[in-house]
């Protein structure tokens, strides 16, 4: 009698151990995901979507890169450090041995996001840059609302990373945010110049004017058509590593 | 030879080549173990050293514009020198509990430090906005970050070890070879480490 008691309250005692720490600590790892980017969230709309699921997957085709976006809602209190490594060592990004993966981690509700990155990138992707790709580049589209922009900006500064080109941040001073516009507006003003030598182009050699139109009209198609995915196999890991390596922010 | 005589030789033959069997076995599947920890420690040790390069840049650049925090300063760099110590006396530390003990030590210490001239930090918003020091910011972060998870994988990899070396009949064989199969420490969490930290951004 007292022996099953006994058990009875081991049992019990055992079980609101593990109870209380799965609550604390060990928020569930999402299940592998089947594409490169996952919008849990309907952060991103559904076109942006797609075409940055087309990007990393021609990106990981071409250089064996896995590049991975994961949107969801919310991890409630658990630290993003911890969930991020989880994840990463779950999801197996990355190709093994090279260990050469990265997984851009966005929180909508949480507002917060984190790069991981893969082992074998980390020289390629510092901390540093991580850093700068979340907070100069990511989190001030974010704050304006515009989802789709941020996350296209950042997945591009991050394969220009990882392939090597300098980041150039818009600039180091908490003046930035005033100086960001005037590319912009530099921008305007040569396209201005251009479509006035179009113009003039047009009034002297029409003909001229058609054939550099439609050149221009079907090598921008060509470029956005490229990369379209045949049907091929969803994402799948590739037993890569990491080690905590990368940034965390938030918007 | 009768069969009877057959069988008993048979039945010696087992019980002396079976625990040789299992010994080389168990014996292999240790150093495999074992091999696993070493790998792990030395990835402990690498991102460590990571964060005592870090040091000086993060206090020249500190340095250049809060001139005048000299004792924090100092304490940093004490604390550095002798985590930094520390390191290269820690090659036996996995499968000595006290070596690994000072070890640790030395890098709380640091951490300590290193914490205070965050918070001094905290007092020059023009160092805290510049380029560089944000940059040098989140390479700490980033080796905070490091280390926490080498240190959680050390202890999943001695923990793997330990459990393996404690199994019955392999305990009894692993004391044989003296320390080379000696039971493996842990990192213990850091005082008020208790409760999941606070990311802080």
């Amino acid at each position: 009698m007292l022996g099953r008691g006994l058990w009875r309250l081991l049992f019990a005692a055992l079980l609101a151990l593990t109870a209380s720490r799965a609550s604390a600590q060990d928020v569930a790892i999402p299940p592998p995901p089947e594409r490169w980017v996952t919008d849990r969230a309907s952060l991103l709309s559904p076109e942006a979507r797609r075409q940055l699921d087309a990007k990393l997957e021609s990106y990981e085709r071409q250089t064996g890169h896995q590049v991975v976006v994961w949107i969801g809602d919310t991890i409630g209190s658990a630290p993003l450090d911890d969930f991020a490594v989880r994840t990463f060592k779950a999801w197996q990004i990355g190709r093994k041995g090279k260990d050469d993966g990265l997984l851009l981690l966005v929180l909508a509700k949480d507002r917060k996001m984190a790069i991981e990155v893969g082992y074998g990138l980390e020289p390629q992707v510092p901390d540093a840059t991580a850093s700068r790709i979340i907070n100069d580049v990511i989190a001030p589209k974010l704050r304006e609302g515009d989802a789709d922009a941020a996350l296209d900006a950042g997945v591009s500064a991050i394969l220009a990373s990882i392939e090597g080109k300098p980041f150039t941040p818009s600039s180091s001073t908490p003046g930035r945010e005033a100086e960001k516009h005037r590319p912009s507006t530099g921008q305007l003003i040569g396209f201005g110049v251009l479509a006035l030598i179009f113009l003039v182009l047009f009034i002297t050699n029409p003909s001229l004017a058609m054939s550099l139109l439609f050149v221009m009209a079907s090598g921008r198609g060509n470029g956005r058509g490229g990369g379209g995915f045949g049907g091929g196999g969803g994402f799948g890991g590739g037993g890569g590593r990491s080690g905590g390596g990368g940034s965390r922010g938030s918007w | 030879m009768s069969k009877k005589v057959l069988i008993v030789l048979g039945i010696v033959a087992a019980a002396v080549l079976l625990p040789i069997g299992c010994g080389v076995s168990s014996y292999n599947e240790l150093v495999g173990l074992d091999q696993q920890v070493q790998a792990q420690w030395a990835q402990v040790e690498n991102v460590y050293q990571r964060r005592l390069d870090l040091v000086p840049n993060l206090v020249e650049t500190v340095k250049g514009a809060a001139a005048f925090e000299k004792d924090t300063f100092t304490a940093v760099t004490e604390a550095r020198s002798r985590a930094a110590q520390a390191s290269s006396a820690a090659a036996q530390a996995p499968s000595d509990p006290a070596a690994l003990q000072k070890f640790q030590q030395a890098q709380e210490q640091l951490s300590g430090a290193l914490s205070r001239l965050m918070v001094v930090v905290e007092r020059y918003p023009d160092l805290k906005a510049t380029q560089n020091f944000r940059d040098l910011q989140a390479q700490l972060e980033g080796t905070e970050n490091r280390i926490a998870v080498e240190r959680m994988r050390f202890n999943e990899a001695a923990q793997g070890f330990n459990t393996r070396r404690n199994t019955f009949p392999t305990v009894i064989f692993a004391s044989f070879f003296g320390s080379r199969f000696q039971e493996k420490a842990y990192f213990h969490a850091e005082a008020g480490a208790e409760q999941a930290p606070k990311v802080k951004f």
